[in-house]
């Protein structure tokens, strides 16, 4: 196949005179191929690059390939040799050489002998000649036009503007593509050819209108003005100046209609003038800088922004908006926050601003607006803290600037690429997906303690898809309260409602799960497609249908709320394993001892928090701290309450710290010193002890044995008091007793929790363990069964059953096949013997049975 | 503990059970008539509770008295429970005394 270059682009695209797409696009061949890996990330495949060295035939210019093209090379259809058109590019300088960067292409030969003889740039100059031949594929070049315009004379107004550089080139006979030129079936051909080259195609009244944008403008008043400023003879002789002029708004390609129509086709040509001529000369005669000026932004779309481009402007949604954070590293303290965007094309990107940025940019973005962004810095995106499908990023400083505009319908609100659950089995962990599902079950929040004693909310459901497969998702921090309660009413009401989830980050704890991450978007019973046939799916057979969860097990007791008795603490020894145990107890204060409540505290910063280790008073009015091996004027003052809770089991010491003890009392230590030695106000102090005394409280309470001086002693440390609420706290004994009203042991919220998946992972073994009524999952969570002690239970009754089932490892000590022993739920929890007699009787019957007893 | 006369907690739906006794449920005041207070139970049902209370009263109120109909109360006495209660609890304590719990209840 005849392949042909177009030639001398090179050189202009070395020279800067074309720059992009919208000059022209070329065609070129691929001489070199190299595959560049990135340094920084040596581990992905999308760091690579592949460097071209483009050849027009003589000459030879750098480029690199878009990493979105890299498919292209390894599948093949790009390789030594091939023959390519770029239709989307950018010539940037960089440090002294021009590189090509290459956004998209269409690959017109794959395999090729090399043309030509090309050099290294800088080694060949321009042949005018040469130019002057081939000019018609460089239709927007001036200088080249103009040349040839010399060259040629007269005779250039019909060739230049050949439909067919081929036709040029092969024949000197001018009139015969006069003749060719002036029919309509070249016509055809010649807008085609143009459009598919240049993107622009001037014959074509619709093109016109697109020369009409200020991109039009940009490009092609130049050229307009240029090319007859230099009076090549043309314009003086047409006898349809005007028009020519008019119709010539870009690109001299259009040039051959004007002078065509009054002699030839004049019924195709006239209309086509008419609907033009009346506003074009003006425009581009008079008004050209100006109208260059006023000319919006062109829109770069996001996939295409690259690091090699100085100027581009996208126009995108803010999709999410993270918090304002604040860091410290060696080179000194500073401020960030980041907010994602997408485009019109599903492109997403990143930005983050530091510092000067954050208060510059930080009011203006709200999320769902639309805005026009150009100007920042492309970065290597920061996978660990970026999930977005980008390898860049986008730094902002002073110099960006972030426009406001009108909201664009055509940029979506949200862009998801849902991954089914079966697939994340699969996935990574720390990869993020989107993940949508119907929501099956949902626990109650649980706090957590952190290693640094914060604590922290989380929540898990159940969310299962199509693929037949379930997933832990669990819920951090402020998802819990507000999606997490929409969530838990609605599924309280009877619905099992849709959740998408956008940004959720795949782990691996105890099986694979998904958890929410700060970018994490949830939206519940969404209306798009997916859920719509996600919900139809479900009415149709997904509620029926059987489940297997990818993930496998709870997550252990780790530092869950666990609500108990103070009576357990001593029954079930806490505290005396390695690790501290962390319960809720309710209870109330029976006795406080109101001596050395506090203690006097150094205040001096240690970090960043205060040392607080006790000072001695020196005797002169300031406070020795030995730590600090300091002297302050003035002490801090912390609690150290020595407390006696009580519940209807048992009563236990404890000991509240600062925060804690401030929970309980509901005043600084400081206040409380200061009234009881300061003003010596004994009443006052007996009264703020008397209302805090006999209140009930949820205790979280840390237990661990300790040894002094030779003696063990189970300490118990309160690190966090709360109120009572009567109503959260009558709902938690409301499910406790249903719990209870099943059958079930451990009527514990931590159960439900583990147990919520169990039964979907092994619904299949208490369905044949022959309890007909809570064959199915959703059958069961109506009753609140927590199929894990079911399970168990089911497992010494029915044990051969169960063993019959196959297929999971079963436990050793409870002989429930849900299980291994490690995670068995009877030696999680408390002894089962303390309820044991009551409910095992009744262990899984269901909830019509139990009244009986 | 006057353990004569017991009240059953009711919701809009147990009241039929209860016609002729004495029941006590709390409702949420829609508007008050004379002679006579229009409610929603905590099962969101419309109950009119006959009396005359004491004004002022705040959204919730419970009402101790007879069943008439199931769905008029004759109410003895009404105490005031504030503005902000939790009705499901108090429907599903409805329901727990009504259920197979029920002999735990006077």
């Amino acid at each position: 196949m005849a392949v042909s270059l177009t030639e001398g682009v090179v050189m202009k695209m070395l020279n800067g005179e074309v720059t992009s797409e919208t000059d022209m696009m070329p065609v070129l061949q691929v001489t070199e191929l190299k595959l560049i890996q990135s340094k920084l990330h040596q581990n992905q495949e999308s760091s690579n690059r592949y460097k071209f060295l483009l050849s027009d035939g003589t000459d030879l210019a750098a480029g690199m390939l878009n990493t979105s093209l890299n498919s292209l090379v390894n599948q093949g259809t790009i390789q030594l040799g091939s023959v390519i058109r770029l239709t989307h590019y950018i010539c940037n300088l960089i440090q002294t050489r021009r590189i090509v960067v290459i956004m998209q292409l269409e690959v017109i030969v794959e395999k090729c002998n090399i043309i030509g003889n090309p050099k290294e740039p800088g080694h060949s100059s321009i042949n005018p000649q040469r130019g002057g031949v081939n000019t018609q594929s460089n239709g927007g070049s001036e200088q080249q036009q103009a040349r040839r315009s010399d060259v040629n004379g007269g005779r250039y107004g019909v060739s230049a503007n050949s439909p067919q550089p081929q036709v040029v080139h092969n024949s000197s006979d001018a009139g015969r593509y006069c003749v060719s030129a002036n029919s309509p079936q070249p016509q055809v051909v010649h807008s085609s050819s143009d459009a598919g080259r240049y993107g622009v195609s001037a014959n074509s009244p619709q093109r016109q209108v697109v020369h009409n944008s200020p991109d039009a403008g940009r490009y092609g008043q130049p050229q307009v003005s240029q090319r007859y400023g230099t009076g090549s003879g043309y314009p003086e002789t047409s006898p349809s100046t005007r028009p020519y002029v008019s119709s010539n708004a870009g690109y001299g390609g259009s040039r051959q209609d004007q002078p065509r129509a009054p002699t030839a086709t004049t019924a195709y040509s006239r209309p086509v003038q008419s609907a033009y001529q009346p506003q074009q000369p003006p425009m581009y005669v008079n008004r050209g800088p100006v109208a260059r000026n006023e000319a919006p932004p062109r829109i770069n779309p996001i996939a295409a922004l690259n690091p090699y481009q100085g100027r581009w402007t996208i126009k995108v949604r803010v999709t999410s908006k993270a918090d304002l954070r604040r860091f410290n590293n060696p080179r000194g303290e500073g401020k960030l926050f980041s907010f994602d965007l997408l485009d019109a094309d599903g492109g997403e990107i990143r930005v983050t601003c530091f510092n000067d940025a954050v208060d510059q940019f930080f009011d203006k973005i709200v999320v769902g607006n639309v805005y026009l962004i150009s100007r920042g810095n492309l970065k290597p995106a920061q996978k660990n803290f970026n999930h977005l499908p980008n390898d860049y990023e986008i730094h902002l400083d002073s110099a960006s600037t972030i426009q406001p505009c009108e909201d664009d319908g055509t940029i979506p609100r949200y862009h998801f690429h849902f991954r089914n659950i079966g697939d994340i089995e699969n996935m990574e962990n720390n990869s993020t997906t989107d993940v949508i599902g119907i929501v099956s079950s949902i626990s109650p929040t649980v706090a957590i303690m952190r290693k640094n004693l914060t604590e922290v909310q989380k929540r898990s459901l159940q969310l299962k898809d199509m693929s037949g497969r379930s997933v832990e998702v669990t819920m951090w921090g402020n998802f819990c309260n507000a999606e997490g309660q929409k969530l838990q009413n609605l599924c309280d009401s009877g619905v099992f409602p849709v959740l998408a989830l956008k940004a959720g980050r795949i782990g691996e704890f105890n099986g694979k799960q998904v958890s929410t991450i700060g970018a994490s978007q949830f939206f519940i019973e969404p209306d798009f497609p997916e859920a719509r046939e996600l919900r139809q799916w479900y009415e149709r057979e997904g509620r029926n249908a059987h489940f297997t969860s990818i993930s496998r097990e709870f997550s252990g007791v780790g530092r869950q709320e666990v609500r108990k008795v103070i009576a357990q603490i001593k029954d079930e020894k806490l505290g005396t394993s390695e690790k501290p145990d962390w319960i809720t107890v309710c209870a109330t204060i029976s006795f406080m001892k109101v001596e050395n409540f506090c203690y006097t505290a150094c205040p001096i910063m240690n970090g960043d928090r205060p040392c607080s280790k006790k000072v001695t008073n020196n005797g002169d009015g300031t406070w020795r701290c030995e730590k600090c091996d300091k002297c302050v004027d003035e002490c801090d003052y912390r609690y150290i309450l020595q407390i006696q809770l009580q519940d209807h089991t048992d009563l236990t010491w404890a000991t509240a710290f600062q925060e804690a003890g401030e929970e309980i009392m509901g005043m600084s230590a400081k206040d409380l010193y200061y009234v009881k030695y300061e003003n010596q106000d004994e009443e006052k102090f007996e009264d703020i002890i008397r209302s805090v005394a006999f209140t009930k409280y949820i205790f979280k309470l840390k237990i661990k044995e300790e040894t002094y001086s030779d003696e063990q002693r189970v300490k118990a440390t309160v690190v966090k008091a709360e109120k009572l609420n009567y109503s959260s706290n009558t709902r938690f004994m409301l499910e406790a007793i249903d719990k209870l009203k099943i059958g079930d042991a451990n009527s514990l919220p931590i159960k439900a929790e583990s147990s919520n998946y169990r039964s979907d992972a092994f619904n299949s073994g208490v369905g044949t363990s022959g309890t007909r009524d809570t064959a199915s999952v959703d059958a069961r969570r109506e009753f609140g069964l927590p199929a894990a002690n079911q399970v168990g239970q089911y497992g010494n009754q029915y044990s051969s059953d169960a063993r019959s089932l196959g297929g999971f490892t079963s436990c050793n000590v409870c002989r429930s096949n849900s299980h291994v022993s490690a995670n068995c739920p009877t030696l999680m929890s408390e002894p089962q013997g303390q309820y044991m007699g009551g409910t095992n009787a009744g262990g899984g019957m269901p909830r019509q049975h139990v009244g009986s007893y | 503990m006057d353990t004569s006369s017991p009240a059953a907690f009711v919701n809009g739906a147990l009241l039929r059970r209860y016609i002729g006794q004495k029941v006590r449920a709390v409702i949420q005041v829609i508007r008050s008539d004379v002679g006579s207070v229009i409610g929603k139970s905590t099962d969101d049902q419309q109950i009119v509770v006959k009396g005359s209370p004491q004004p002022p009263l705040t959204t919730y109120l419970e009402v101790i008295g007879i069943a008439e109909t199931d769905n008029t109360i004759r109410a003895e006495v009404w105490t005031n429970f504030g503005d902000s209660f939790d009705v499901q609890n108090y429907n599903e304590l409805c329901k727990l005394a009504n259920g197979e719990f029920r002999h735990l209840f006077i």
